[in-house]
């Protein structure tokens, strides 16, 4: 992936050398042509395209906005009750995310989205524990929510 | 004889991109200094040339899946509708004309309509070049 990313940009400054322009406009002209020809000629090359990563963390971002927005509502319908009559509880999910970037990753996501904290992941690093504002109605939800986040994380490291 | 292609192969795999790019660069410098389409078309078939010395047909074909043939009929369309364009202008055929846009991004730009006609002589003659040598190629017996 590095070395298409460096391809990329000795084809844009290629580009600026031919066209005798250094101007930022010229630099991302050339370095467009360049990731058209090597998205012509990706299955050429030794790894896969690199701009897939590119359009995988882009989604990453995006899940993790939706997500944020989404949860930041249900945490204000929960403390603007009158009662207090949600149960928080700590729960376990199994992860089959394998590197410690990834591991990380995951429970910053987890941590950032409101209503949700990761407490521990386990000595093995397959279960992290995730403490939830309001479980009952929503630990299959919730489920749900992280198997989202670790595919899209999936998709970005693999 | 079996021969290990390693050096030409690794050469290849980043020379080509230079090569191709070089060609885009004389198709777009066209209009105002040397360069155009033929020139740009057939740099583009020698890079594609290139990659068929250092691979095989069989690789090649599947790192691109194109039929020559179909490139140089619309390489020919492109250049005759571009022609044809005119007449909704109430112009002679093949008049082109030009124009300068403030694009966003690019800032002022001029646009002429040769570009396109010059597009189909650019994909006709990497069609045309690469079916010839292709066909030689491919030629078993």
């Amino acid at each position: 992936m590095a070395v298409q990313v460096l391809l990329n940009f000795t084809l844009a400054f290629i580009w600026m050398f031919l066209n005798q322009s250094w101007t930022p406009v010229d630099f991302v002209m050339g370095y467009i042509v360049g990731l058209a020809l090597i998205f012509v000629l990706r299955r050429f090359l030794l790894t896969p395209f690199y701009f897939q990563k590119v359009i995988a963390i882009t989604k990453l971002i995006l899940i993790f906005i939706r997500e944020l927005i989404l949860s930041s509502v249900s945490v204000i319908k929960l403390i603007l009750r009158p009662k207090m009559d949600f149960r928080p509880g700590i729960f376990a999910l199994p992860t089959d995310l394998k590197s410690d970037w990834e591991i990380t990753l995951l429970a910053s996501l987890i941590s950032l989205t409101p209503g949700t904290l990761s407490l521990e992941v386990s000595p093995e690093g397959n279960v992290l524990y995730i403490h939830a504002m309001d479980l009952p109605d929503t630990t299959e939800a919730i489920n749900q929510i992280k198997d989202t986040f670790e595919k899209a994380i999936k998709e970005v490291t693999r | 004889m079996k021969t290990n292609d390693v050096i030409l192969q690794t050469v290849t795999r980043t020379v080509s991109f230079i090569i191709l790019l070089f060609s885009i660069y004389l198709f777009f410098a066209g209009h105002h200094n040397p360069g155009g389409g033929f020139i740009g078309g057939l740099m583009t078939g020698a890079a594609l040339v290139l990659l068929y010395i250092a691979y095989d047909i069989k690789t090649m074909a599947k790192v691109l899946p194109i039929d020559f043939k179909n490139m140089t009929a619309l390489g020919l369309l492109i250049g005759v509708s571009t022609g044809l364009g005119s007449f909704l202008f109430n112009v002679p055929f093949l008049s082109h004309s030009f124009g300068y846009f403030y694009l966003p991004f690019l800032g002022k730009t001029e646009l002429a309509t040769a570009v396109l006609f010059d597009l189909g002589v650019y994909l006709t003659v990497v069609g045309v070049t690469m079916t010839i040598i292709l066909t030689i190629g491919e030629d078993n017996e």
